[in-house]
Order: C-alpha cells, then structure tokens, then sequence
C-alpha cells in the first residue's frame, strides 16, 4: 500500500493536467466565484416613476423611495407605455405607478395604492425591490398614521397606535443578507469535490490509455493486491488534498469576510470521510473513463447537477424521492449541507451527525464499488487484449 | 467504440436529461411548506391564535413546537428547520395591558429561499397579530371599521412581479440552467471532435480528405453535429413552451432562431478555443472553465451590472448570455424583436470571430502535437 501511495504521488507531480485540476482549480476557483458575487447585495436599482397624482404626497413618497439605498429613480415619465419601454430597454427594472387620487385617497382617510410591477428576469432582483418597498410602506405609514390620529381628534389613542405588539426579525447565518455570503460556503465544497474526481478519472483514463497501447498492462502501475490499490490511492488523494482543504474552508471565509463562526477542528473533522468517499468514488468512475479526455464529457456537467442536488438553490425538503435519493448517494450534497450548518449556523460535529454519518456510509460503499471497478480493468483489459494478439 | 458512446452521452443524454431535471426538481414552482417551529412561552389564548394563524399559512410547515430559544436555534444547526417564531412568556398579559411585548422571529438565510420564505410566513403573522391588537382597541374605542382601516394601513404598496406572477422557479431557473448545460455541452463535444484528431495523429488524413481546405474540414466535422444540436435544442424549446407552458409573449419563431444561432455560436467558440491552443487537454480545460464559470458570469442569479466592471467582459463572450436574453426578451416579456437585435447581431458574429482563426487550426493540423 506504501507503494501505491508513493507510486500515485509521482503520477500525480509529473502530470501537468492533474496538477492544473488538484491544485489550480481548488486554489483559484474560490477566488473568481467570490469575485463574481462579491458586491454580495443590489444597490441602487432603477426604477421608472409614473406619478399621474402630481402631488406634494405622491412627491415625498418618491423622495423618500429615492433615499432607500436599493432603489434608484432613474426617469419620471409621462405614462405607462413610456415607462414600459425604458423596461424593454433594461434601462430600469421597476415602474413605480402612483394613481391620480393617491393625496386625496390619503387626505379622505381611505386606502390609498400605489402599484410596483418588477422585471422578473431575475429573481434577486424583485427580492430586492420587495424588501425596499416593503420598508418604505411601513416608514410611510408610521407617519401617515401619527398625522391623522391628531388630526381625528384621537390624540389620546397615539400610545396605543404605536404599535401595541412589536416584533423583530432576525436573520441567522448569513445576517447581512448577502448573495456570496449565502452561495459561496457551499460552492467551495463542490469544488473541492469535482476538482477531485476530474483529477482522479484523468490520471484513471491515461491509465487505461497506456493499458490498451500496452496489452493490457499499464507499466506505471505498481504490482499490489485491489484493495492495496485503492486504499493505497484513496490516501494519497485525501492526504494531497489536506492543504487545499485547509485553504478553502478555513481561510477563503475568512479573506473574503464571508461567515465563518464554525470551528476548524468540527469542519475538518468533518470534511474527511467526505474527502475519503470522494476518492474512492473517482476511483469507481474509472469503469467509464476510457480515454484521458473522458473525464470532461463525463465530469464536468455533473457539477451542475450536484449544484442542485445539494439544495443550495432548491431545498431538499421540496424535492421528489428521486432526487433526495441520488442526492443522497453524492458525498458533496451531505457535505454541503454539514459545512453550511457549521460554518454559518456554528454547529457542532454532533450537530451534524448525519451528515458526518452518511458520508462514512458512502465512503465505505465506494471503496467496496472502487475494488471491483479496479479488478474489472485489470481483468478484462488484459482478457480482450490477449484474444487480439 | 468508446468514442461514439461518448458522442451520444455528451450531444443527447446529458442536454435532454439534465432538461428533464429542472424541470422535473423546480417543478412546485415554489418551495411552500418551509420547516418551521414556534417557540410559545406564554401558552395563553392569545398565543395559541398566533400559532394557529401560523399553521394556517401555506408558506410554512409548522413542523415543531420547542420549548426554548436555545432548543430551537440547535434543531436549526441540525437542518431541521429553517427558522422559527417565538412569542414570549407573558405574551398576552402584555399586549393588553399596553406594555409593548415584542415578538421575534429566525429566519436561517444560510439558505436563501427557504429562509425568505421562513421570513415572509412569520413577517405576515407578526404584522396580523399587531394589526388586530390595533384593531380592537380602536373599535373598543368607538372608531368606525373604515377609519380602522385607513389608520393601520392608510397605504398598501402593492409589488407585482411581470409575467412571472407565481414567483416560479420553474420559469426563473430552468429555461437558463438548461439551456447553459447545452451550450456547455456543445463547447466540449466541439473541442472534443476537433482536438481528437490531433491526439490520435489523424488530422493530416482529415485535411486531405478535404483537399486541404481547413474550412471543408472543419464544416464536413461539424454541420452533422449542428444539426443534431439543432434538433435536440428545438426539442427543448418545446419541453419549455409546450410541455411545461412557460410563458411565450413574443414568437416561438424568433425562440427557435435564436437557440439555432446559439448553437452555431457555441460551435463557434468550441472551434476558437481549439484554435488558440490546438492542445486537448488545455482546450478542454479552457473551455470548462469557461463553460462553468458561464453559470454564474452571465448572470442568472445574481445581475451582470451589479458586479465588478471587468467581470462583465466575460459575460459578453458567452453565446448564452445572448440567448438568456432574448428569452427574457422575446418568450418571458414579449417586448418586440427590435429590442433583441443587438443580441442577435452578436450570436451571428461569434462564429465568424472563431473563423478568423481557422488557418492557426490548420498548421497544428498539418503537424499534430499531442501533448498530453
């Protein structure tokens, strides 16, 4: 086995494509995601204003629209078809309709409405704007309400009015809300992961590239039993992969001042059987990885899927049994979800147990599946091989 | 052997399966029934109304009850709920008595949707509780139901989300996921079908077969896959607009154009990569770079003007970036061709670029190099 492992290190350092996806991808990747999703929160989106009051109300409420730091009054426009074409033209994002009788609606003590349509090209976006606005109507209102209490003569009710019952939202994890805050902790485990596989079904392909141009047997290949093989393999992986670990989920949170409240013992703890399940499971991806090119076709799309999988952007608890079940079945879904837990939500090892858990399942799985994988090239190379000749 | 299998997983399979997918997994819509719990330290009558109204909402699921903060904020550290809602001891005694209680709640945004969700549920019970509180003091003090009204809410913002009514993730996720995994399938299977003639040593033998021109070469190779591209491409505009009815205003014409030129300009920028560096593996790892980081540069989720200036560049050199927004363009908002020709203009003029490169193609051709 201590060949093995020695042997894997000298494929892996002399092989300039190995290399690039163990070492560069896992170093730099995090880098570009956080870079792309740094600015982390939308400021200052456009908004169109049709204001058919023309008031000094309708006036203050766009002002007062105008100083979220969210919103930006890009055009007042006459009517709605204009403001519609600054939309098609991505000029502005939102239309901001006030209705002629907003001041009087408001001075007569009815219920007045003002209407906001959102672009839906991205939902980020109309988050946003929901958010502002949301705030702007309670700001609006809060004022509103304390000039018509005196002015009903109700003087006596403003300590009641204000707010009998108060409440406080609270945001866990991700406090500020921000977009790479939220998508970066869980893309840095899915790098880690696929970087891993492409690296481990290149180095599996060129094997099978020197097996097929030299009758069955690859040179390269040290003399040991399967199970030697693939353990001594699976180590070599995890442990080349110890400093990139270490780099990504330790200190790329911690550059970029995303959260990371977990501590580093619980999340390395963790993150080992899902490193082990990872290089065992490469290993049983070999079965499809014919040529040194495969690993392309075959990989890359895959991180999409797991992406998905992991409920990042879709929750588990809102998929089919289907795909909870493969998901199940991907060691970057449990850890994902696990590192997440600890890194954002400060969550223990125990805390996470079933992930952890799972992740040992799927280790032990893929080695069992890595074992047969390894004998069955050897076997069948060899076989087809020896008819031929 | 191998290498046709390969063909057909990486131009079939994965496309019209990775489409089956989005839409199979997004296709709620919207992830309603958020696990949540509540937190009741008042147990009153009162407080059983909030819990009820919490129950009754269709956003959440009120999965748990736990009796404290501390046990509820570890079963979200275990991922079992997504936040929750905790009314305070007193509650009740409280509010009557004008003492202002305060009631709080979690929302775990380590997961965006989910925990906005969480928000919205618990946002709309805690305004409700204090409305009504609001409410039945002014009656009690002689106020009419319409004054009522105008007092706790003299203005309603109403947001309305164009075309996109339900808030679907369905429609917002994946016609641009599905159709990105396509472009980035057909980047690699052109690097792949270029760049392996070189690998096996077999690309003089193609050029000669084509008397030479590197043009015949290059189209003989890749117009069958164009038009298997094309096929399965229009295949998924009909998963989108047929099967699954998501909304076309404008022309399921101009659609099929622009995936058809997407797919050329895909093609196109395969051809490119393999050009500029005639070398399968740097090709391929370019292109997958290129390809996945594509996800996020041409900005579906989060918007290309929100991000570093230079970031945008990238974006610019994305053939889906164009089809991205013609969709919303043309299918999602139906505001007219004229606002898309730009984007057009540029899915044309991406595989001409790729052509100006064609005679580098030709001399790696001429002497394959396999670096591996």
């Amino acid at each position: 086995m201590g060949r093995v492992f020695r042997n894997e290190f000298r494929l892996m350092l002399h092989d300039a494509g190995v290399l690039l996806f163990f070492v560069a991808l896992p170093l730099l990747y995090p880098i570009v995601y956080t870079l792309i999703y740094n600015p982390e929160v939308l400021r200052k989106l456009p908004v169109a204003v049709v204001d058919d009051s023309r008031t000094a109300q309708s006036r203050e409420l766009v002002r007062r629209a105008s100083a979220s730091p969210s919103l930006e009054i890009y055009a007042y426009c006459a009517d709605m078809p204009e403001a519609k074409r600054l939309m098609a033209e991505k000029k502005v994002f939102g239309v901001m309709q006030i209705p002629y009788d907003y001041a009087e609606k408001l001075g007569n003590g009815e219920v007045a409405h003002v209407s906001f349509y959102s672009d839906m090209s991205l939902l980020l976006r109309y988050r946003t704007f929901v958010a502002a606005l949301t705030d702007l109507q309670i700001d609006v209102i809060q004022d509103i309400t304390g000039e018509k209490i005196s002015a009903l003569g109700l003087e006596s009710l403003a300590g009641d009015m204000k707010a009998p019952i108060a409440s406080e939202a609270q945001m866990l994890g991700d406090t500020e809300q921000g977009f790479a805050s939220f998508v970066i902790p869980g893309i840095v485990i899915l790098i880690l992961q696929q970087s891993m596989l492409l690296g481990i079904c290149l180095l599996g392909g060129t094997s099978r590239e020197r097996r097929s141009r030299n009758g069955g047997i690859d040179p390269q290949e040290v003399n040991a039993p399967v199970t030697a093989t693939v353990w001594g393999r699976a180590l070599a992986y995890t442990v080349f992969y110890f400093p990139m670990t270490i780099y990504i989920l330790r200190f790329i949170p911690e550059i970029f001042n995303l959260p990371h409240y977990g501590n580093p013992v619980d999340y390395l703890l963790f993150i080992l059987p899902m490193l082990l399940a990872t290089a065992f499971l490469g290993q049983a991806l070999n079965y499809f990885m014919k040529e040194r090119e495969s690993c392309f076709i075959f990989i890359v799309f895959s991180s999409v899927l797991f992406l998905f999988l992991s409920g990042l952007t879709w929750p588990r608890y809102a998929m089919s049994d289907l795909w909870v079940w493969i998901g199940n079945c991907i060691p970057a879904v449990w850890g994902v979800e696990g590192f997440i837990r600890i890194n954002s939500n400060s969550a223990t090892l125990p805390e996470v147990g079933t992930a952890f858990t799972a992740m040992w399942i799927l280790a032990l799985v893929y080695m069992l599946l890595a074992q047969w994988v390894t004998k069955y090239i050897r076997i069948s190379n060899y076989g087809r091989n020896k008819e031929l000749s | 052997m191998g290498s046709r299998k390969m063909y057909i997983f990486g131009m079939l399979v994965v496309p019209v399966f990775m489409a089956f997918f989005f839409l199979d997994l997004l296709s709620p819509g919207l992830p309603n029934r958020v696990p949540t719990a509540v937190v009741d330290l008042d147990h009153s009558t009162m407080s059983r109304t909030v819990t009820r109204s919490l129950e009754a909402l269709q956003v959440l699921d009120l999965s748990e009850r736990c009796e404290s903060y501390d046990q509820a904020l570890e079963r979200v550290r275990q991922g079992k709920i997504f936040g929750f809602f905790v009314i305070p001891a007193d509650f009740e005694k409280n509010a009557l008595s004008g003492n202002e209680p305060t009631l709080e709640y979690y929302s775990n945004m380590t997961y965006f949707v989910p925990g906005t969700l969480a928000f919205k549920g618990f946002k709309t019970v805690a305004v409700a509780t204090s409305g009504g509180v609001v409410q039945q003091t002014l009656v009690s003090l002689g106020a009419t139901p319409g004054q009522v009204a105008a007092l706790v809410q003299p203005l309603s913002l109403d947001v309305y989300g164009l075309n996109n009514p339900w808030m679907s993730y369905s429609i917002y996720l994946c016609p641009s996921f599905t159709m990105a995994t396509f472009v980035l399938m057909i980047m690699l299977m052109t690097v792949f079908s270029i760049t392996i003639e070189i690998k096996e040593g077999t690309s003089p033998q193609w050029l000669a077969t084509s008397h030479g021109s590197i043009l015949v070469a290059v189209a003989s190779k890749l117009l069958p896959q164009t038009v298997i591209f094309a096929a399965v491409g229009i295949f998924i505009q009909w998963l989108f607009f047929g099967l699954s009815h998501f909304p076309l205003n404008g022309s399921l014409g101009w659609m099929i154009v622009a995936t058809l030129l997407t797919v050329v300009a895909s093609q196109g920028v395969g051809l490119f990569v393999s050009s500029v560096v005639p070398n399968p593996r740097l090709a391929f790892s370019l292109t997958a770079l290129f390809g996945i980081l594509s996800f996020s540069f041409t900005g579906f989720s989060f918007p290309v003007e929100s991000m570093y200036g230079w970031l945008g560049i990238f974006s610019y050199l994305a053939p889906i970036r164009y089809w991205f927004l013609i969709y919303i363009n043309e299918a999602l908002n139906g505001v007219g061709l004229y606002y898309s020709r730009y984007y057009f203009v540029a899915l044309i003029v991406l595989p001409l670029v790729a052509c100006t490169l064609l005679r580098r193609l030709r001399s790696a051709c001429l002497k394959p190099v396999y670096v591996p």
